[in-house]
């Protein structure tokens, strides 16, 4: 029995394959179908299949969360190409999760007579970006460039590839994401990374392996819509253990972190990013884009750890002497201060709206002239 | 285009809508072979010319072949397909890496050269259909085939969808003669070819990509050496997730075939219960294995010329079979290790005639099979001989100084996910999924496909691409 059993001697149920048969020519394959009810199997299952993606899409709603589109590498690529197809003039925005989150295109749009385009992406550095369109002899219009010190001073690439992913975007990618923004993400409400089979069950309470730091990882924080004008998802700012969650995240992320590169070696990265950046300023201007660097609100404890690594003389203050370029620096402006940041880095549904009408009043007023 | 992203999702409705049209048998085989290049081009149009090209070469080579009447016509006709095939393949495939060693050699021999880098962009999938089209040739020119009838079940053979870009490997005799009668898949065909799909995307989205991928990214993509257990895990999860994502596809595509009433044949046999190599290479990629014997192996001698002559043969076919995986010497030692494992076999089995293991020999004599794959697919895996080096090092114990690199989640579900691979595969080492299936209730069948369907829905694939679409 047990001999039986390992050496599973039931040769009469194999099917023979192209292995069983050499220097032949291969017969047509047989594929049987096994004898079950099989339409009663299909709609069984599509019965229980509904009901467990409708409990599951029941479990995320009842989380708070609600249908919005997917800030995908695929929909960040359609607002590059609206650059490349007519809209080259426009203002772009480029940068981090701050310009993401903060300027909010709605109320741009209102005090401007036209709507940016917003490039920015969540913890990744805008130098590249400012590169690519420096490249683009199809952009002419005015670029407003954020800039998160932890970020672009370190050349983070959290959504580097998106890039990437444009500019090599297969005919089925558009496809995709064409049918995506139209049939699931309107619909669903689980249909979003953070809630993610792999993800879920990664931030479960495994146990921790001796000589490892414990497991963190940046949640979901916002809210997107089709054009990526995005703002703050409403739990980080009402529910207070979700909000410490992110604000605990943020002190691991942005505070010291074993392995990271030496003082001399930080300090090389971030002159380099620097001069990355004045070489693609110098492009862009010599084309007439007019070029603005906006440092948006961070706040304590953040914002001390911010000055402590990245001090305003050696970054902030370097970028605009070696690029030549304007900045708005919100510690500048009274009123680009005293907004609230629920988790210390990013703006208030509410206050971004405020800081975007604050920054475009500045912006008229000392930047550039009314379109 | 994947099978694992929604335009599939779209692509293959449409495809089955039209295909249960009531319209001639030739309509609806060019709406096939239209929907076919239609599927090539979503991932990039003008590549869709090398398909023509590989297919009209092949399609008069083989009239040349059948009108040759003196064998130097045929050889030279049978010459034009490989010599076009393999110069396509060469181009796109080898030739960086071939221009990279001559420089390698000519630096050894103190002559500088600089290799130009053009970046050639590999078309997806051109090692699988250049040795379907190849195969069409040489069955005709080893007079073991006829050729087609027409143009058009030629070239759907060539270019049929489920088949095109990663396999199984189809020969013309499977799947020509059955382009000649109109088909259209049955209503059970239809839902066990479903079945089939959600199978075979389970296996991809879930078990390779949700579960098992990143484990061995963070093990291998890692510049730091692993200590003795992150080094096995990474491995033993790689093991699991190459075949998850290979058989994945092979059944997913066996699956649609099936929907439209099409029978394409095993590519895999549960492989991880293979006792020794040979029966390795007998459950592993059987397409591919059989092409490399029938089209390689045998051409060479095979076992008809002695022992010293077998054994290069089959070493040959296993070092070319590595160097087919991709354009580095690291494939080439995948296919070496097994080209020598199987030498080993070889020998042992002669000299140990009629040696009959017990159960527990048996059972040993398999996990010792599966622990010797591990060690093939660390060349298979790793970028380079360097990293190769430090896992194999890893897995023996000798970096005593190593940090832990995964956290225990990596560790238990790695555990978890191989651990239920190698009992099923074991489980089913003799028997088939049908059978298995045709045993099992209607309602826990339901069940199985709910869940597997809802555990794909809600892992959210962001459509990666299949490993083997880089070969």
């Amino acid at each position: 029995m047990v001999a039986d059993l390992i050496l599973q001697r039931a040769p009469h149920a194999m099917r023979e394959t192209a292995a069983d048969r050499p220097g032949v020519a291969q017969p047509v394959p047989t594929r049987p179908v096994p004898e079950r009810p099989w339409v009663r199997v299909l709609v069984q299952a599509f019965l229980m299949f509904a009901v467990l993606v409708g409990g599951w899409e029941w479990y995320w709603r009842d989380y708070g969360a609600s249908p919005s589109i997917s800030n995908s590498d695929g929909l960040w690529a359609m607002q590059r190409r609206r650059i490349d197809a007519g809209e080259g003039d426009a203002t772009v925005i480029l940068g981090s999760s701050r310009l993401l989150f903060d300027l909010q295109l709605d109320v741009w749009e209102q005090l401007d007579g036209k709507r940016p385009i917003q490039l920015a992406l969540e913890g990744t550095s805008p130098v590249s970006f400012l590169e690519d369109l420096a490249d683009d002899p199809k952009f002419t219009g005015r670029l407003i460039v954020g800039v998160t010190p932890g970020l672009f001073f370190t050349g983070g690439a959290f959504r580097g590839r998106a890039l990437d992913y444009f500019r090599k975007e297969s005919p089925s990618q558009r496809v995709g994401q064409w049918l995506s923004m139209r049939l699931v993400e309107p619909n669903l409400a689980f249909y979003d990374p953070d809630f993610a089979l792999g993800t879920v069950l990664e931030r479960q309470a495994w146990p921790q392996r001796e000589g490892l730091p414990p497991f963190f990882s940046v949640r979901k924080l916002s809210v997107s819509e089709a054009d990526r004008n995005t703002h703050m998802w409403s739990k980080v700012e009402h529910d207070a253990a979700y909000r410490d969650y992110a604000r605990g995240v943020w002190l691991k992320v942005f505070g010291p972190r074993p392995g990271g590169p030496s003082p001399e070696e930080a300090a090389k990265i971030r002159d380099k990013q620097i001069e990355r950046a004045a070489q693609a300023v110098t492009k862009l201007r010599a084309r007439g884009v007019a070029v603005l660097f906006v440092r948006a609100p961070s706040t304590d404890p953040l914002l001390g750890g911010e000055e402590h690594a990245f001090p305003r003389a050696l970054t902030w203050d370097v970028l605009l002497h070696k690029t030549g370029a304007p900045g708005i620096h919100f510690q500048d402006y009274k009123e680009l201060q005293g907004l609230e940041q629920p988790e210390w880095s990013h703006l208030s549904y509410a206050d971004a709206k405020r800081f975007t009408a604050a920054l475009h009043g500045i912006v008229v007023k000392e930047v550039w002239k009314p379109r | 285009m994947v099978f694992n992203c929604l335009s599939f999702v779209a692509f293959f409705a449409i495809v089955l809508a039209l295909h249960s049209l009531p319209l001639p048998w030739k309509a609806r085989k060019v709406q096939l072979l239209v929907a076919s290049y239609i599927f090539y081009a979503a991932w990039n149009p003008p590549f869709v010319i090398l398909l023509w090209i590989s297919t009209v070469v092949d399609w008069y080579a083989a009239r040349g072949l059948v009108a040759a009447r003196r064998d130097r016509s045929r050889h030279l006709w049978m010459l034009v397909s490989v010599v076009a095939n393999l110069g396509l393949l060469g181009y796109f495939k080898y030739g960086q890496f071939l221009l990279d060693n001559v420089a390698l050699a000519l630096g050894a021999l103190g002559v500088s050269y600089q290799a130009p880098h053009d970046s050639i962009v590999l078309p997806v999938g051109i090692s699988f259909y250049t040795f379907a089209t190849m195969s069409y040739t040489l069955d005709i020119y080893l007079r073991r085939a006829e050729p087609a009838n027409n143009l058009l079940d030629y070239a759907l053979f060539v270019t049929f969808f489920p088949h095109l870009v990663a396999g199984p490997i189809m020969r013309p005799t499977e799947l020509v003669p059955q382009f000649a009668v109109p088909r259209r898949a049955s209503a059970d065909q239809l839902c066990f070819g479903l079945a089939l799909m959600t199978l075979g995307l389970f296996n991809k989205v879930v078990l390779a990509d949700t579960l098992l991928s990143s484990v061995v990214e963070h093990v291998y993509d890692a510049k730091e050496a692993p200590g003795f257990i992150d080094a096995w895990a990474g491995t033993l999860a790689f093991s699991g997730q190459i075949f998850c994502d290979f058989a994945g596809y092979s059944t997913t595509a066996i699956g649609a075939a099936l929907c439209l009433g099409f029978a394409m044949p095993d590519n895999f046999r549960f492989p991880y219960a293979a006792v020794g190599f040979s029966d390795f290479w007998r459950r592993w990629h059987i397409t591919l294995s059989s092409w490399l014997r029938d089209y390689l192996y045998i051409p060479l001698g095979g076992n008809r010329h002695g022992v010293a002559r077998t054994y290069i043969a089959l070493m040959g076919t296993m070092l070319l079979g590595g160097l087919w995986h991709g354009a580095a010497w690291t494939f080439v030692v995948w296919g070496g290790l097994h080209g020598l494992y199987l030498a080993v076999e070889r020998a042992l089995r002669t000299r140990l005639k009629g040696y009959k293991p017990g159960p527990l020999a048996f059972l040993g004599l398999g996990l010792l099979t599966y622990a010797l794959i591990n060690v093939t697919w660390v060349f298979f895996r790793a970028h380079s001989f360097q990293r190769a080096g430090q896992i194999l090092s890893g897995m023996v114990g000798l970096n005593d100084k190593a940090g832990p690199m995964l956290a225990s989640y990596a560790l238990i579900k790695t555990a978890v996910v191989i651990t239920a691979l190698l009992l099923v595969h074991w489980r089913m080492r003799s028997s088939t999924l049908e059978t298995v299936v045709a045993r099992s209730p209607a309602l826990a069948l339901s069940a199985v496909w709910a869940l597997m369907a809802f555990a794909v829905v809600i892992s959210q694939g962001t459509g990666n691409a299949f490993i083997y679409f880089q070969f």
